[in-house]
């Protein structure tokens, strides 16, 4: 999906757990997720703590979006 | 470390009034068996079954398999940490309880179960359709959680293997085979020619009950460390892992595993078998790299010439595999990884979730996604409530002439990727 979203020519950012599956598939931005069974979140942590970690996320991914890349590109 | 095992060959099992083994006949008293699957409160209800090779009959929701065995000389007891108390195993003298199996079953995570046929089709797919199996089925006490289900069953399953295998304390082997490993030095001189050859198994840890316990600790929380191969044969390795049926290893494959048969089989004669090196496949990318990062480390400290490496599982372990891979051959060992396929129903799709080109010796253990019908069978042992829901199902499973149209994945041990099973790809 990655690559045909930006194929039709709009830039994707994949947040992905397993970075190098995201790398082998040949997306360009790549930011990093929580674990498989909870990408986008942690229910180990309290709610405030949670929504803080997520929009973190969000807002990494939204700064990757506008980041110009040469080649494949892991946002740590 | 030097461990005989001895095999008690077992040709029939029959309930009888008093647990024994006689003439290669086990006679099971039901009321004592039930007696120590009952031994944990959380369990409500048990109730025991025989399913022999051959027989109309259809095993699921099934959760483990269980080969009974009994340590008869030596330091520790079957199952360390788990059954027995702790101590370390692989050596003295071991009994084992051939041809026959403890299957558990029970409505557990339902979905994430297996089916074992002993006949038709799908009995040619499962190894566990040649054992005589010995079926219980757990209920729990109302409210329990699954986690706790699963537990209570998996220690129920050890309990009442190791009461069978005790039987055979007394008796004389049928056959008795002999495993011996070298210490480090002590290979290097007694096999200065032969290439230094060691097992990395990749153990279950998901988490969620996709879990594996080694001398009972939780397999996530470990960091790749080295067994003597024969370790397993005592039950160093356990199964917890309620998933997917068809490429988990059962407690069974661990105390058998046949990567770790094999390489002695080879051991003093084509390879020096150097050690078992055990690894996780967790969820956290960090710990999928220090795993990976440190069982090369090991590799290159070992001065390993080349490994196997098994798989268990599929979809984000496909990534560790390959991690384990690309790491080893970048420290000059020479690697063959054994995995299975979900290459998509007419086999085209991609078969792992990852690749890289140092993976060019690759074993497989078939495509789970190929799909098979299992006609109707005359009895159930446990349950066919979930039989639409376990993975390698769908909505339209269950035909109007009872058959089922499933995948592979459905059946224990289909795709087992130690070489337990008999498939391969064309």
């Amino acid at each position: 999906m990655v690559k045909e979203v930006e194929r039709a020519g709009i830039p994707v950012v994949h947040v992905c757990t397993v970075t190098p599956i995201s790398m082998t598939v040949g997306a360009n931005r790549i930011v990093p997720a929580i674990a498989i069974p909870h990408p986008l979140g942690n229910p180990a942590l309290d709610r405030d703590e949670e929504k803080a970690l997520r929009r973190k996320i969000v807002e990494k991914a939204l700064t990757a979006l506008e980041t110009e890349v040469e080649g494949q590109t892991i946002f740590d | 470390m030097r461990l005989e095992m001895g095999h008690i060959y077992i040709k029939d099992i029959q309930f009888a009034a008093e647990s024994k083994i006689e003439d290669g006949i086990l006679y099971v008293s039901e009321e004592a068996v039930k007696a120590v699957a009952l031994e944990d409160e959380k369990i409500k209800s048990v109730s025991f079954d025989i399913a022999k090779p051959g027989e109309s009959v259809r095993i699921t929701p099934v959760k483990d398999v269980i080969e009974p065995r009994v340590k008869v000389e030596g330091r520790g007891g079957i199952f360390p940490g788990v059954i027995a108390k702790v101590d370390t195993v692989g050596e003295g003298k071991t009994y084992a309880l051939k041809g026959m199996a403890v299957v558990t079953a029970g409505r557990i995570v339902g979905f994430q179960e297996g089916i074992i046929d002993m006949t038709g089709p799908g009995a040619d797919y499962t190894p566990f359709s040649k054992t005589l199996n010995l079926v219980m089925v757990c209920e729990p006490v109302d409210g329990i959680k699954q986690h706790d289900y699963e537990k209570a069953v998996r220690f129920a399953g050890f309990r009442v293997a190791v009461y069978l295998g005790e039987l055979a304390r007394n008796l004389t082997p049928d056959e008795t085979k002999v495993y011996e490993t070298c210490t480090i030095k002590e290979g290097m001189e007694k096999y200065p020619n032969l290439p230094r050859v060691a097992y990395v198994q990749m153990l279950q840890s998901q988490g969620l009950l996709h879990d594996t316990y080694v001398y009972g600790v939780d397999a996530k929380k470990i960091v790749p460390t080295i067994l003597s191969p024969t370790e397993i044969m005592d039950g160093a390795i356990v199964s917890g892992n309620c998933v997917s049926a068809c490429d988990k290893n059962p407690t069974y494959v661990h105390l058998n595993n046949p990567v770790v048969h094999d390489m002695f089989d080879q051991h003093g004669k084509t390879i020096n078998f150097v050690c078992q090196i055990i690894t996780n496949e967790n969820v956290y990318l960090a710990d999928k790299q220090r795993s990976s990062d440190w069982t090369a480390k090991l590799c290159k400290m070992l001065d390993l010439d080349g490994v196997i490496v098994s798989q268990e599982g599929f979809g984000n372990p496909d990534t560790d595999l390959i991690m384990n891979c690309k790491k080893i051959e970048a420290e000059g060992v020479k690697t063959v990884i054994i995995t299975d396929e979900y290459a998509g129903r007419d086999g085209k799709s991609q078969s792992l979730a990852d690749s890289d080109p140092a993976a060019d010796a690759v074993v497989t253990g078939g495509n789970a996604n190929q799909v098979i019908i299992l006609p109707k069978l005359d009895k159930v042992i446990g349950t066919l409530d979930y039989v639409t829901k376990i993975a390698g199902a769908s909505e339209e499973t269950l035909r109007e002439d009872g058959s089922l149209e499933v995948e592979l994945q459905v059946l224990t041990g289909a795709t087992n990727e130690t070489g337990f099973n008999k498939l391969s790809a064309r």
